[in-house]
């Protein structure tokens, strides 16, 4: 799998070839659009995993993402990397899943806070509980630097979360995550410095 | 602390992150080794660096919920499809230079279908179709023995005459090759992924499973056991996968297999495969077992049960 990954990574900046997969793709051609979606599906969905923090809200947006690729592949007009594009809609979906999921928390709690539903406590604790820390596979690793780490990921804003995950865990060159955020290379700099002066506090300090 | 080390601390963080150009790299390198608080400044980051690169293994998406994904996805487009089947490209189409909607003032853009005969792994390409139609050029080029079906008008403009239109032309295809000549193997691939044909899906992962020795062939063999509705394309998948069971993709797709299929016998020859080529593993043990916990299955549990025995 690693030399599969690794030709996978290779071939992500080979846009010629992926300008005609695109044309393909827009043309109505579901082979060509798949070939575009294996490209980059492995990065949209550790992007939706390490954000949404769980398998299943991960794998929603992974397939939200792709299928609003799909539904508007022919307003894409080659303005800005295919790459980017499908970046940018991942961490729209991304932002609105975490935001929905902000909602449904504040509705439990103050519903619980009311005593009305003696219940729903457990289920904001089922949430909790759902985050990739409690994930099995994680066990498996150092768990109190990964818990220190996810706690310390807790004070970043949105923002500062977003920017810090492109181009720490992801990789991306901050001109292209200002892109991705519909903005400007400066911008993202200002996020990720923000984000690792609270990590490097939280995590060197505490 | 001079007026300017608030400047350098941000740069601290470009430079650890490798945005700094080589100018503003060389100022800031020389300021550090003249500015204590700065200098602080960089160890401290580098450290938590160092503190997030302890976690980074953690970080890698499982395997599994990637096929699991790709799976999901590729349900709902064929969902998506079903309802508007017309808008579908011939399986095939990706293998050869495809139609391109050309921008001359008749467009015609058609898929090229291809009928692929794997016979004996010999076949013979004919030369894909380009139809393109311009204002001088009476009709387009149809292959002589070719079909056309699915013809759609998707634009028509009255006022310029101009027509698009979408179709599939379909002509018989013969190829000879080797298994290792690519062309060969891109048939294979496109043999394997024609959902509406289980007997040529069969025969390509036969032909492939002989002979699974590049990453391309495995990786469509993972495919077909993971995507294929039909059990004997998967059976024999996991045929041409075994040998590699102790690769970590290939255990993922097997875990899959256990986790997923329907098909006992190909649950049993997954758990077989992956027992064979991965002794005295903990971990796998740990992954088997919760795989396989609602498993009705009394051999695959049985195996289960020893392989944990064996890693005690
Ligand atoms: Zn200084």
């Amino acid at each position: 799998m690693e030399a599969i990954l690794k030709r996978t990574a290779q071939r992500v900046h080979e846009s010629e070839d992926e300008k005609l997969l695109i044309e393909q793709a827009q043309n109505g051609d579901r082979e060509a659009f798949e070939q575009l979606v294996r490209r980059h599906d492995r990065d949209i969905l550790r992007l939706a995993f390490h954000m949404l923090g769980n398998r299943e809200e991960a794998r929603e947006v992974f397939q939200e993402t792709f299928l609003k690729a799909y539904r508007s592949l022919g307003r894409f007009r080659f303005e800005s990397s295919f790459y980017t594009w499908i970046y940018r809609i991942a961490t729209n979906v991304s932002l609105d899943h975490l935001r929905k999921r902000q909602t449904l928390k504040e509705e439990i709690s103050y519903e619980s806070d009311t005593e009305m539903h003696p219940d729903r406590p457990a289920l904001k604790d089922t949430l909790a509980a759902t985050t990739y820390y409690s994930n099995p596979e994680r066990r498996l690793y150092g768990k109190e630097v990964g818990q220190k780490i996810q706690d310390a990921l807790k004070t970043l804003s949105e923002k500062e979360r977003l920017v810090f995950e492109l181009r720490h865990y992801q990789g991306l060159r901050l001109k292209m995550i200002g892109e991705i955020m519909g903005s400007t290379e400066e911008t993202a700099k200002n996020y990720l410095f923000r984000a690792t002066q609270k990590l490097r506090a939280y995590l060197t300090n505490v | 602390m001079n007026v300017n080390c608030k400047d350098y601390q941000h740069q601290i963080t470009l430079l650890l992150y490798n945005e700094l150009d080589e100018r503003t790299r060389g100022e800031l390198e020389l300021h550090l080794r003249e500015c204590g608080v700065c200098k602080d400044a960089f160890e401290s980051e580098r450290a938590m660096h160092s503190v997030l690169a302890e976690d980074t293994p953690s970080w890698d998406v499982p395997s599994d919920l990637l096929l699991e994904s790709r799976k999901a996805l590729a349900d709902a487009l064929d969902r998506m499809e079903n309802k508007r089947s017309w808008w579908r490209m011939p399986a095939f189409s990706v293998v050869f230079t495809p139609m391109r909607l050309l921008e001359s003032a008749a467009l015609i853009t058609m898929g090229l279908a291809l009928g692929v005969y794997v016979s004996n792994q010999q076949a013979r390409v004919a030369p894909p179709v380009a139809l393109n139609s311009s204002a001088n050029s009476q009709s387009p080029a149809i292959p002589r023995n070719g079909t056309i079906s699915n013809l759609q008008v998707i634009n028509a403009d009255p006022s310029t005459g101009q027509v698009e239109l979408a179709g599939e032309v379909s002509q018989p295809l013969r190829f000879h090759g080797k298994i290792e000549d690519d062309t060969v193997r891109q048939l294979l691939f496109s043999a394997l992924r024609d959902a509406n044909n289980p007997g040529s899906r069969l025969k390509a992962v036969e032909v492939l499973s002989q002979k699974p020795t590049d990453e391309s062939i495995e990786e469509a063999l993972i495919n077909a056991l993971v995507y294929d509705d039909d059990p004997g394309v998967r059976m024999r998948a996991v045929e041409g996968l075994k040998t590699f069971a102790n690769e970590q993709h290939v255990r993922a797709a097997f875990m899959h297999t256990l986790q997923n299929d329907e098909n006992a016998g190909i649950r049993i020859a997954a758990i077989d495969a992956l027992l064979a080529r991965n002794a005295k593993d903990p971990e796998l043990a740990q992954k088997l077992t919760e795989a396989t916990k609602k498993d009705d299955n009394p051999y695959i549990r049985t195996k289960v049960l020893q392989f944990v025995g064996s890693t005690k």
